[in-house]
């Protein structure tokens, strides 16, 4: 009998549960507009500002047919998502993607060539370094909506606490900026000062990957890929410069070996003032900011190398669908959809973009317009102009399979940066590129 | 005094530094948790309620000493006086004891700290979540508890609420909705794929059927291919169907479980057959004897695959990631709505911290109720008659 209530209680329970959770669809557009449906992979604040400029979109009088529905996915699984809705052919008319995507879906003709829409006229006005990775066979598959590189933030407790700034000065940015490397060089020279392994705090932590270790490449002018996107240069001269550079840094205790696994990561030393310097993106400002007291922070360039200061590229691009129903036209939705992709990226936007998010313009236009409270977005704007373009290939992800053990080889002393190198160039070369 | 109880004294005495230890590490830890939950609940909304959280647990402080102090106190107390009053030859024993449950002790903190670590991330303020307490970095409680997190999570907070009242759907964007859907998604799962594999190991294991060894092996080779290669042909299947985006293509294309079947085949080989025949004999049809008979023997493994599903179901990220209809955010599952709060580069960790503390209820609560069924079921075909 004791069973037999506690069934009853269960099977109620669950179709109390059906009746909630069954079914409940959602009932959009109310306008009678025809719908382009974008995916985007943007967080709350984003999505309200995004919706902001859907409407000034709207409201344009030849927009008054369609609207944007803008459609949010998990940015981790949303390349696996894209791939099977266009395979099946429930892919939306543009989405959101991670840079290092454009070049799959352009490769796998599912992107639209924007130059036929008279993209390339209009090219120029975007950043150059974030562009190149929309830029795929010659061809503009996606333009660019959300940039972003590292720069080289510094912890002023330690420089404090080791000398180089004096512990009772004003916190004026210059004085810092006076003592921050400006090479690499440099960063050897004060590194043993603000190194102290008792304590396990360390000058410099860095992240081994592939992207994260560019702006190394990028100062030493080193290619991973021809500019035709033909042959892999990972075994140049320049990148085992870097490398051996890199290495260095670690050999000389300098550098924490945050790259090993079970490390204390960059950004958790960096916050816990352990790691005077580190590689940081934009993303990380207000956070870190929030910390108050706890963390007195600061954003340089990164220190140059023989092809001066760099940095890599971060971000998103967007890019456009091929119509389901007639693929090799250029339909109407596709039309419109790229009339809102461009107003959306247009100066005007972005500044508004820019400004209520704290984020570096994707449009040179708006670089003069956007003023931030936080100065130290001026730098990751000054540093976003030396970035150099990311290896554009059909699978980063391989890439950096490829190339990062090799790298921690490099690291941990177990192989020549020369030897390495080769090995990782030939294996790109075999899969990705040949 | 002999040198044997010089030793065991000794002995006792260096157990006793180590309960102590533990028992105030431990006390103190709770103690504060119990405080900062009280100091965030207290508080209101955004900064200004973090740090008046923080001015109560700075208040705390000695609070906390003290009850730590007398609960150690009244443990000590407690275990030196059950040492003394034990007889001499049994004092060995009560040392052994003594050790043992120190050391379970340790094993507990260790098993436990992961979860601590995430209730404790949960409270912490948005930017945080990494920042270690200076001096004693396993100190994992905040010291500015805030509530924010789950106001976030659960769409309560001001910004959530402006937002929903501009867009109503925006408002069921939440984790209650991602938690109901996953419940049902999960259940229904389980019990489906439980009564099915049933049915089919009943065959298999009780049943004439032509060529049944060999079926069972080819059933049995399929589990070798990785269940990602069925990925694309299932979601292909579910399209062309029209169940794109409903809680069918949640679990239907899982529903035959090779697994299940193998599990409860091998379970059903162990019952006797002659308790079939015995059934038969009395009169009872073919239905009555799987209900009456097999299913009641083999309800601990039954309960164990309903366990092993409803958990696989419940984490299930890609498969219910490619089927959702994001359009309608209402089809949201769980897993999938865990990962809105992981950028590009940022995750949201207080977020991802406060949101697990929910999901892992239901888990938790059924691994209660059926661990004792679940560990009978996983440790039945340990042994062979």
């Amino acid at each position: 009998m004791k069973e037999k209530h506690w069934l009853i209680i269960a099977l109620i329970g669950y179709l109390a549960l059906v009746y909630v959770s069954w079914d409940s669809s959602v009932k959009v557009s109310p306008d009678g507009r025809l719908f382009l449906t974008f995916w985007h992979t943007y967080n709350d604040q984003e999505e309200q500002v995004l919706r902001s400029i859907i409407k000034k979109w709207e409201a344009l009088p030849e927009n008054a047919k369609y609207t944007v529905r803008p459609v949010r996915i998990p940015f981790e699984g949303h390349k696996e998502k894209i791939r099977t809705a266009l395979t099946v052919g429930q892919g939306p008319d543009m989405a959101r993607v991670d840079w290092s995507f454009v070049c799959e879906l352009a490769r796998k003709n599912a992107a639209i060539d924007l130059g036929l829409l008279g993209f390339d006229k209009i090219a120029d006005q975007y950043l150059k370094a974030p562009l190149k990775s929309c830029y795929v066979d010659g061809k503009y598959h996606g333009l660019p909506d959300q940039s972003n590189c590292v720069a080289f933030f510094y912890n002023r407790t330690l420089f404090k606490e080791a000398g180089l700034i004096d512990k009772n000065a004003a916190p004026d940015p210059q004085e810092y900026l006076k003592v921050l490397p400006k090479t690499w060089e440099d960063l050897k020279k004060i590194g043993p000062k603000l190194t102290n392994k008792e304590k396990g705090q360390y000058a410099f932590a860095m992240t081994n990957t592939l992207w994260w270790n560019l702006p190394f490449f990028n100062t030493f002018g080193a290619r991973i890929i021809s500019e035709d996107g033909k042959k892999c240069e990972l075994g140049s001269e320049e990148a085992i410069k870097a490398v051996e550079m890199m290495a260095e840094l670690h050999k000389e205790g300098i550098e924490a070996g945050a790259w090993r696994a079970g490390a204390i990561t960059p950004e958790q030393g960096f916050v816990n003032n352990k790691y005077a310097m580190i590689f940081m993106g934009p993303w990380n400002l207000a956070r870190f900011s929030g910390l108050g007291a706890q963390l007195d922070f600061g954003v340089g360039l990164i220190p140059a190398g023989p092809n001066g200061s760099s940095t890599n590229v971060g971000g998103t691009d967007v890019v456009i669908f091929k119509d389901r129903d007639e693929p090799e036209k250029l339909t109407e939705r596709i039309k419109f959809s790229y009339s809102f992709l461009t107003f959306f990226t247009n100066a005007q936007n972005q500044v508004e973009w820019c400004q209520k998010l704290n984020q570096i313009p994707i449009n040179m236009g708006a670089y003069d317009l956007v003023k931030f409270e936080d100065k130290n977005l001026g730098i990751f704007m000054e540093q976003m102009k030396l970035a150099g373009a990311n290896p554009v290939v059909k699978d980063f992800g391989l890439m950096e399979d490829m190339v990062n053990p090799e790298i921690e080889a490099i690291l941990s002393g177990q192989k020549q940066a020369s030897e390495a190198l080769k090995i990782a160039a030939e294996k790109i070369q075999t899969r990705l590129l040949d | 005094m002999t040198p044997k109880t010089i030793g065991r004294t000794l002995l006792f005495l260096v157990l006793m530094a180590i309960m102590i230890f533990m028992v105030f590490g431990i006390s103190g830890q709770i103690i504060k948790y119990g405080i900062m939950v009280f100091a965030a609940l207290s508080s209101g909304e955004g900064f200004a309620g973090s740090e008046n959280a923080a001015s109560i647990m700075s208040k705390a402080d000695n609070l906390i000493a003290s009850l730590s102090v007398i609960i150690t106190a009244l443990v000590s107390f407690f275990i030196v006086k059950k040492y003394i009053c034990s007889i001499e030859r049994v004092r060995w024993d009560f040392l052994r004891r003594m050790f043992l449950y120190e050391v379970l002790m340790a094993g507990v903190i260790l098993v436990l700290f992961p979860f601590f670590w995430m209730l404790c991330t949960a409270f912490k303020p948005s930017g945080q979540e990494l920042v270690l307490a200076e001096g004693n970095p396993f100190d994992i409680i905040p010291n500015s508890p805030t509530l924010d997190n789950f106001r976030r999570v659960l769409k309560i907070d001001s910004e959530s609420k402006a937002m929903g009242v501009i867009d109503p759907v925006e408002n069921k964007k939440n984790f209650g909705t991602y938690f109901l859907n996953s419940l049902l998604v999960s259940t229904t799962a389980a019990f489906l794929v439980t009564l099915f594999s049933s049915m089919a190991a009943y065959v298999f294991s009780k049943k004439p059927l032509p060529y049944k060894k060999n079926i069972f092996v080819f059933l049995l080779a399929t589990m070798m291919i990785p269940g990602m290669m069925f990925m694309v042909p299932q979601f292909f299947m579910i399209c062309k169907m029209g169940m794109f985006g409903t809680k069918w293509a949640m679990f239907l294309p899982h529903l035959a479980s090779v697994f299940g079947v193998f599990m409860l085949k091998q379970f059903m080989d162990t019952i006797p057959d002659s308790l079939l025949e015995a059934a038969q004999i009395d009169g009872a049809s073919e239905w009555q004897v799987f209900r009456v008979v097999i299913i009641p023997l083999s309800i601990p493994i039954i309960l164990t695959l309903f366990l092993l599903t409803f958990l696989s179901n419940w984490s299930n990220f890609l498969w219910q990631l490619i089927v959702t209809d994001f359009e309608n955010p209402l089809s949201i599952t769980l897993p999938v709505g865990l990962a809105l709060f992981r950028g590009q580069y940022v995750s949201e960790l207080g977020l991802i911290m406060s949101a697990s503390c929910f999901s892992i209820v239901p888990v938790a609560v059924l691994f209660l109720f059926a661990q004792r069924y679940f560990i009978e079921g996983m440790t039945q075909g340990a042994v062979k008659e």
